[in-house]
């Protein structure tokens, strides 16, 4: 069955690091949703979070191959049930005077942050779980969306 | 001691026994040749024609010795030139390291004469590479790339080094002793139970074997268990020879061209054991058509290969030496005469066959090579039809006496994999069996056999055609032949004379003895330009699509 799954990558923060691993996903035809890297406490690593969409039987070739790079330490299968997920987004949408006050009703009930509004335009800010910000979108899809950006997953186990 | 970096890959080179290495000088690693001029004495280099032939080189060297091969090539084009070959020893499992120069540090990026970034480049097809931009890197950078090319599954490693940094001086502290190498994974006894439990179950095993029979070095071991199993044993293209294929037990190859035998093994066989094999598309031929109605037990190093291509009951994870041993402990004797007697009789049944209208065949030719060398020579080949018959027709005894590319399938690749492999092996007698299409593809390394006299005999099976292709199109393609009737102008004896090689020729089949025992009494090299009809097949073979289980006889 299709689903998706965090992969979490333990790897030297050696140059062209990210190169190898996304270049095993294109090459073996795995299909990468999502993609984080960031420096970890110790600057000798990174940690790279990857979503991948497939069956049971992908995520396990995907965890095997990831973990035969040389520059990898450890691959761990993330169980979303165990961590707190979390995505970023920053969300452009188109403000006349008539739709402000429903643009503002609907950041508040989601507790989002506005970080600027123009006479045009209002951008907002939301960080939350990925089916929470696809809810959000979706309510602004009426006002007209000029813009949206987000981060690839990022999850912790608790 | 203080040392230049090419003084240091020098004394790397040494430090890991590497006496021979292969490549092509050039602007960037002018530092590196003329440390090699001075290390002369202790590690010889050999030219080839063409930096790809420089890499198949070594492929055949470490195929044919069980060393790490080595290859030098400069930056750029010399670089982009051993792709071929770097991708033909992934894709084989074969350890290598490749050196190449680069521009001067503060010229990569920049679009430098000769500058290409070959550490991208070579990516998906090395297990790992460096580009080293600091001298003190240098030593440890080369202890590792040797480290990682015969660690676990064996593969190529590149190491690129900027020139200055092949000038640059440091400090360089000698290895006393190599590491001793990571122990490998062994499975639990869990694993072997269940491993045992279909085993002891089984009434007609199939053992197949991979080349890492051959890598591991695990062929008595899987002799004696085909004995204590009283098992049929079928072999992949990779592990030709990695069991002695005199034996009775021995039924051919197993795939698109296997033999009759053992895909009838196959079809009634209750227990299929792997040792050291992918299940490549070539063997499985219809991947969901494959191990429906049979237990596999898959025996490999890399658990990547579990799962991959087809779904296995047993995975005992390791190297196959260990685990073939450890086997042989609990796996009681047995007797399956009823079964070991099917297979006698599909043998006596369905031997293979070549049958052409008129002339030599191919067949013909390599039974009389496999009698007078006894079954013992070292067997190179290019890419193609004449690969599938050297496979079936030579016997061969011991493991590494078959040298092919199976997985990237790389015309071009016997010549030079042939020279590795005679420099590898100088007592033994080495055949690259050639067909006329790829002989074109590298045919200048002829220049190197006769450059340093390597007394390889290379076989050509001239049927004017690319007949691989050829014989697709016939089955495929409604004879519409688009660009496989060569009509080559070449004159093959005269071409070998002009880069001075002897020649000879097989026309009729009275010429076959005779020339094949003048080509073995020349102590140099020979080409035997062998004229051959081109419309003899490669059979069995399996369609496409259909089951490996059901190859046809006939085209």
């Amino acid at each position: 069955m299709e689903k998706e799954y965090i992969l979490s990558v333990l790897a030297h923060n050696n140059a062209g690091v990210l190169q190898r691993i996304s270049g095993l996903f294109s090459r073996r035809c795995y299909n990468i949703k999502s993609i984080v890297a960031t420096q970890t406490a110790d600057p000798e690593y990174s940690e790279i979070h990857i979503v991948v969409q497939g069956d049971d039987r992908i995520a396990r070739q995907v965890n095997k191959q990831v973990s035969k790079l040389v520059d990898v330490e450890e691959v761990t299968l993330l169980q979303q049930e165990s961590c707190v997920v979390r995505e970023h987004l920053l969300l452009k949408v188109n403000r006349t005077l008539g739709n402000s006050e429903k643009l503002v009703e609907i950041a508040n009930v989601f507790h989002a942050g506005i970080l600027s509004v123009t006479p045009t335009s209002m951008v907002l800010e939301l960080t939350g779980a990925p089916a929470e910000l696809d809810s959000f979108t979706e309510l602004f899809q009426p006002y007209g969306i000029l813009k949206v950006l987000r981060t690839g997953t990022m999850a912790m186990e608790k | 001691m203080i040392l230049t970096g090419s003084e240091i890959i020098m004394e790397c080179l040494l430090e890991q026994k590497v006496d021979t290495v292969f490549g092509y000088p050039g602007g960037a690693v002018l530092n590196i040749y003329d440390a090699l001029y001075r290390y002369s004495g202790k590690i010889r280099h050999i030219e080839t024609s063409h930096e790809q032939s420089a890499a198949h080189a070594a492929d055949g060297y470490a195929r044919a010795s069980g060393k790490t091969g080595v290859c030098i090539a400069t930056s750029g084009p010399g670089a982009t030139n051993l792709v071929t070959g770097i991708a033909t020893a992934y894709m084989d499992s074969i350890p290598m390291v490749a050196i190449t120069g680069n521009v001067n540090l503060n010229l990569l990026g920049l679009d430098s004469f000769q500058e290409v970034d070959i550490t991208g480049i070579t990516m998906p097809v090395t297990k790992h590479n460096f580009i080293v931009k600091d001298v003190r890197q240098l030593a440890d950078t080369l202890r590792k790339a040797f480290q990682i090319a015969q660690e676990g599954r064996k593969g190529p490693v590149l190491v690129d080094i900027p020139k200055d940094i092949t000038a640059q001086k440091c400090e360089f502290t000698p290895l006393t002793e190599l590491p001793a190498p990571k122990e490998l994974h062994f499975p639990s006894e869990q694993s072997f139970a269940r491993a045992l439990e279909l085993i002891e179950k089984s009434e007609r095993p199939f053992l197949y074997t991979g080349g890492g029979v051959v890598s591991s070095g695990a062929a008595n071991q899987l002799c004696a268990l085909a004995e204590k199993m009283d098992a049929p044993v079928a072999s992949s293209l990779m592990s030709q020879g990695a069991f002695d294929q005199r034996s009775p037990r021995y039924m051919g190859m197993l795939g698109m061209h296997g033999t009759k035998t053992a895909a009838l093994a196959l079809k009634h066989c209750d227990l299929f054991l792997a040792v050291g094999t992918r299940f490549s598309d070539r063997v499985t031929c219809n991947a969901d058509l494959f191990g429906t109605h049979f237990p596999i037990i898959q025996i490999d190093i890399d658990p990547a290969e579990f799962d991959k291509n087809v779904s296995v009951d047993v995975r005992l994870r390791g190297d196959a030496k260990q685990i073939l041993t450890r086997l042989l402990e609990l796996v009681p004797k047995v007797n399956h005469s009823d079964w070991m007697h099917d297979v006698y009789a599909w043998k006596e049944n369905y031997p293979l066959v070549q049958r052409a209208r008129a002339g030599v065949t191919p067949q013909q030719v390599l039974e009389e090579l496999d009698k007078l060398t006894d079954s013992t020579a070292i067997i190179t080949t290019e890419v193609g039809q004449h690969q599938m018959w050297a496979a079936q027709f030579y016997t061969f005894r011991t493991p590494r006496q078959f040298i092919t590319s199976g997985g990237l399938g790389t015309m071009g690749f016997g010549l030079g994999g042939a020279i590795g492999a005679q420099l590898a092996c100088p007592q033994r007698r080495v055949v690259n069996v050639a067909g006329d299409g790829s002989f074109h593809m590298n045919c200048a390394e002829l220049s190197t056999l006769s450059k340093y006299n390597i007394p390889v005999i290379e076989l050509i099976f001239n049927n004017t055609v690319l007949g691989m292709v050829r014989q697709w199109q016939k089955l495929f393609y409604e004879n519409r032949f688009s660009q496989t009737d060569l009509e080559k102008k070449t004159n093959y004896e005269m071409l070998a004379n002009a880069f001075g090689v002897q020649a000879l020729t097989i026309r009729e089949q009275e010429d076959i003895v005779p020339v094949l025992r003048k080509a073995l009494s020349i102590e140099g090299p020979v080409l035997i330009n062998c004229l051959i009809d081109k419309d003899i097949n490669v059979l069995p073979m399996v369609p496409a699509g259909a089951s490996v289980e059901d190859p046809i006889l006939s085209i």
